[in-house]
Formats: structure tokens, C-alpha cells, sequence
């Protein structure tokens, strides 16, 4: 009787600590969205938690800072470097999964330990490249350089994905006289769309929130929304507002990505390494 | 003529990528380590100088091994707070009956977020007079802190990135508990093992490889962090929380345009991380 008394006590206390941490977690979005809809009087006084919702800080953030167009280049530059990735990272990771070749382990590892490179280590040379060529601040420039991780991403997440299905389906398929190409296409391709739509949402997460190449490589043509913070920078209390609703606009499409992959999220964080 | 062997059709081209904007541009930064190219006066009048950025680096720059021990002390106090947070958290959520999908949900949040805007966020949180951290100290009679300022800046950064990669440890330590086969545990209560015993001889030895997978890609991320210091302080207030990446900026783009000094500081990025890039895949490819 008293261990059951026990663990009762235990499971609301750690409930109650559980509960705790994850509203610390999730303050300062919940406040990002209060400060969205305040009033240019309310942001700067904490003590206001009720008050009378308004949405001028949105109204203003796409009329007056055109946030349409920041939110265009990031949709460019996400779009272009997802499709090409997937293209890419896909005919390579059936490559790994599938064929047996000198040293395709080193090989497979390399691409790994490429997705660890800081962004600083090869900025500098993208900049210096991209003002010798006259690339900065343009779109295709982003979507090549953003390849550098979205590349082996890809290749580790769909190499698991491919690895997962069994080689048998793929040989019957041989057997009635499929090409391997088009054994890819017609047998594997469609047992492996999940696996491509979570590894396209990881994606466009990561790119979504790149900042440090964006900040460096575009000043106004390609500027994406993470670098709109820039704008933020010097302001007195008064914009707070506006940036918070920029941030609402940035982040609440992220999240919704978040939860519809957090199934493959293990999987995603450790690139594919471990499948969770 | 010889037909090309179907697996390089299909790894080929990802590899030609891969080597034009990682490989190459890689190469290009050890050159430019070992030039004065500055931005102000352009490519053509540049000099090839060896190894004197890195000379000026390790004994004349004033802040090279001030910014390098701030790096290190974010490094170590981010990824062992989040550690050590995180495996309490995640035994928690192991331990707790109902609820634990919403909660996990939750805890996600912070980890997804753009974290250059979630800076903005925290900026305005920790703004002495009007942030609302200040206010809710205040209501439990804390007297106001000066989050921004030169002896606390450090600080609230690390508290920071604790806030947004703690979610990451929990996630990776509660995959890895429910993991745990059954076995040992039923085992060791049968031979009396206390909590404790069995929590250090048991459940942690087995959640090690993927624990340590978790610290070594904090340990790297963590190293690079850029985003959420350059939207909370700009690496200030002076140079309090100039970290490596926040010093290749200024000293190539901001205060000064030494490009090649500021490549020899990514270089020395590189050559402090790529132990770990090394360390990592090791474990990745035990855990396969």
C-alpha cells in the first residue's frame, strides 16, 4: 500500500516539474504571439497580460515593410535547394544503399562529417567567390551554397529510408524485366515517398532558419526572413510589436512542419545516423 | 568503350555538387588564410603572406585567446547544463503515465524556432525596464537584473542556447530509454539493485553511444553558434560575448576588413572541430 501511495505522490511531483520545464519552453513563443497583437502602448509594459487584441502590427509588417517580398526570397531559395537535394541526395543515397564499391563506407562517412562544417568555415570563400563572379544577393547563389547541407542530408535520411525496404520487391521487379532505373522509379519511388516528404520537410526547416550564410551573401535582393532581424536591430521600444508579428509569420509555418514530421525526428536531428 | 558502372550514374552527381560548394570553397579559405586581402581594397593588390594572419592571430591579435576562452566556456557550460538538464527531463517523461505525447510536442518548440528572430524574442525579454523576465522576478520580490549587460551578457546567451538545445538532449535520451529492452532492469530488481545501481550500472552504460552521439553534435553545433549571439548582443556589450564565429565577423566584415585574418580564424575552427567531426562519425558507424 505505502510504495503505491508513493509513486503517486512521485508521479504528480514529477508531472508537475515536467509541466514547468516545458512552459519555459514554449514562454517565449507564447509571448512572441501576445506582443504580436498589442497595441503600441501594451508592448512596453509587461504587466499587461489581457488586454484588447489588434492586428496593426500584421497590417504593418506587409504594408509598410513588405515582408511579401522577404517572405518570396525565402520561399525561392527553400524551394530551389529543397527539389534539387532531393533529386540529387536521392539517386545517390539508392547508389549507397543498393551497389557495393571500393571503399563506399569512407566515402558515405565524408558526406556525413560534411554535414557538421560550420557555415563560418565556408563563407568567407563564398563571399569572396560571389563578389569576383557578381553573385551576391541573389537567389541561385543561395540555393547552390545551401546544397552544401541539404546534399548530405538527404543522401543520409533516404539511404535509411531506402535501406528499410527489401531488396526482394525491387529484384521481382527485375525478374518481369525492369531496368534498374526503372525498377528506381516504378517500385522504389513510391514506397519511398513518406521517407522523401519527412526528409523535404527536414529540408526546409533547416533552410527556412539558415541565418548565417544569408546574413553574410545577401543585402537586399535575396534578402530571406531570418536576416530581416537586421532591420530589428536598432529600434526603440516601439517596433517590438512588428517584429514580434515578423516572428509569428517566420515561425508558425515552422512548427506546423515540426509536429508533422516529430514521428522521424530523432531520425532527422542525427541526419539519418540513427533511426530513432 | 567501357560502359560507367551503374552505381556512379547515381552517386556521381551529388558527389561533382558536393565537391564544387564544400571541397572547393574549402580549399579557397586555406588560400585566402594566407593572404591580406582586404575587402576596402580589393582582390587584384592583395599579397600572398604565408602563414602571417595566423602569426598575427596566436601572438599580436588582443582577442584571439580572449575570444577563444569564451568560446570554450559557452561550449562546455551549454552542452553540460543541456546534458545533464535533459537526462532529467527525459527520465522524467520515461517515468510519467499520461500526457507525454502533448509534452513532447511541446518541449520541441524551442529547438525549430528560427533562432535568429527568437533572439529578437529574448532581447526584448530580458530588456531591464520594460522585459517581462525582469517583471515576473519582480513578483517574486527579485530586485531587477541587468541581463545585457557586460558581466551577464555571457551568461544569458548560454541560458539561451540552454533553452533552445535542451529539447534536442531530451528527444535523442527518451529515444534512447525507450529503447531499453526490459530485461537487465527486471534482472537487477530481482538481485536487489538499488535506483540508484541500476540507474548507473545499468540504463546509463546502455544509453551511452547515443549519448554521446547527442554531446559531440552539441559540442559542434554549439561551437558555431552565430545567430543567436549576433540578435541578442552583436557579440557586445564589448567584447563580452564575441565567440569565434561573432570574431570572423567583425574582424572581416565590421570593424575592420581583414578577410584573410578572418579566414585564419575559420581555419582554426576547422582544425579545433574536425576531431570531433571524426569522433562522431566513429560512433555513428559503431551504432550502425
Amino acid at each position: 500500500m505505502e510504495i503505491e501511495r508513493n509513486s503517486g505522490l512521485k508521479q504528480t511531483v514529477t508531472t508537475i516539474l515536467l509541466v514547468i520545464f516545458t512552459l519555459f519552453c514554449v514562454f517565449p513563443f507564447f509571448w512572441m504571439i501576445l506582443t504580436s497583437i498589442k497595441s503600441r502602448v501594451d508592448v512596453i509594459d509587461p504587466s499587461v497580460w489581457i488586454f484588447k487584441p489588434t492586428l496593426d502590427n500584421y497590417v504593418r509588417i506587409f504594408e509598410k515593410r513588405n515582408l511579401l517580398f522577404n517572405i518570396m526570397n525565402s520561399l525561392i531559395v527553400v524551394g530551389g535547394t529543397t527539389v534539387i537535394s532531393l533529386v540529387l541526395g536521392t539517386l545517390a543515397a539508392y547508389g549507397f544503399a543498393r551497389f557495393q564499391f571500393k571503399r563506399k563506407e569512407d566515402l558515405a562517412f565524408w558526406i556525413l562529417s560534411l554535414r557538421m562544417l560550420p557555415p563560418m568555415a565556408v563563407v568567407i570563400s563564398f563571399f569572396v567567390l560571389g563578389r569576383l563572379l557578381h553573385l551576391l544577393d541573389t537567389h541561385i547563389y543561395l540555393v547552390i551554397i545551401y546544397l552544401s547541407f541539404n546534399v548530405p542530408f538527404t543522401i543520409w535520411m533516404m539511404r535509411g529510408f531506402i535501406e528499410d525496404i527489401p531488396l526482394e520487391i525491387e529484384e521481382s521487379a527485375w525478374l518481369d524485366g525492369c531496368s534498374r532505373y526503372r525498377g528506381f522509379f516504378s517500385v522504389v519511388f513510391p514506397l519511398i515517398s513518406p521517407g522523401l516528404i519527412a526528409t523535404a520537410i527536414f529540408c526546409i526547416i533547416q533552410s527556412w532558419n539558415e541565418f548565417s550564410l544569408a546574413f553574410f551573401l545577401t543585402t537586399f535582393n535575396a534578402k530571406t526572413i531570418p536576416t530581416i532581424v537586421t532591420a530589428f536591430l536598432s529600434v526603440t521600444g516601439v517596433l517590438w510589436g512588428e517584429m514580434a508579428a515578423v516572428g509569428i509569420v517566420a515561425i508558425a509555418p515552422i512548427i506546423i512542419f515540426a509536429f508533422l514530421v516529430q514521428k522521424n525526428l530523432v531520425r532527422g536531428m542525427t541526419f539519418g545516423a540513427i533511426k530513432g | 568503350m567501357k560502359k560507367i558502372p551503374q552505381q556512379y550514374v547515381f552517386i556521381l552527381p551529388a558527389i561533382v555538387v558536393l565537391v564544387l560548394v564544400v571541397i572547393f570553397p574549402t580549399i579557397f579559405l586555406y588560400y585566402i588564410s594566407m593572404t591580406n586581402y582586404d575587402l576596402s581594397l580589393g582582390w587584384q593588390v592583395k599579397k600572398f603572406v604565408w602563414f602571417d594572419n595566423y602569426r598575427y592571430l596566436f601572438f599580436e591579435d588582443p582577442l584571439f585567446w580572449k575570444s577563444f576562452l569564451i568560446t570554450v566556456i559557452f561550449v562546455l557550460s551549454t552542452v553540460s547544463c543541456e546534458i545533464v538538464l535533459g537526462m532529467v527531463i527525459a527520465l522524467g517523461l520515461n517515468k510519467l503515465q499520461k500526457g507525454r505525447r502533448l509534452l513532447m510536442s511541446l518541449i520541441i518548440i524551442p529547438m525549430v524556432c528560427t533562432p535568429s528572430i527568437i533572439a529578437l524574442m529574448w532581447k526584448l525579454m530580458l530588456n531591464t525596464e520594460y522585459g517581462v523576465a525582469n517583471f515576473l522576478l519582480n513578483l517574486i520580490r527579485i530586485p531587477n537584473v541587468n541581463w545585457l549587460s557586460v558581466n551577464l551578457a555571457l551568461p544569458s546567451v548560454i541560458m539561451i542556447d540552454i533553452w533552445e538545445w535542451t529539447p534536442f538532449m531530451v528527444l535523442m535520451l527518451f529515444a534512447a530509454l525507450q529503447s531499453l529492452p526490459m530485461e537487465p532492469f527486471e534482472a537487477a530488481r530481482v538481485d536487489g539493485a538499488s535506483k540508484m545501481q541500476t540507474f548507473f550500472y545499468i540504463t546509463l552504460p546502455m544509453m551511452m553511444k547515443l549519448a554521446l552521439i547527442a554531446v559531440t553534435l552539441r559540442l559542434v553545433d554549439s561551437f558555431k553558434i552565430f545567430d543567436i549571439i549576433y540578435g541578442l548582443t552583436q557579440g557586445g556589450p564589448g567584447s563580452a560575448t564575441e565567440v569565434f564565429s561573432m570574431r570572423i565577423f567583425r574582424i572581416g566584415f565590421q570593424h575592420t576588413n581583414w578577410i584573410g585574418r578572418a579566414s585564419a580564424y575559420a581555419v582554426v575552427i576547422l582544425v579545433v572541430l574536425s576531431p570531433l567531426f571524426s569522433r562522431f562519425t566513429k560512433l555513428v558507424k559503431e551504432n550502425r
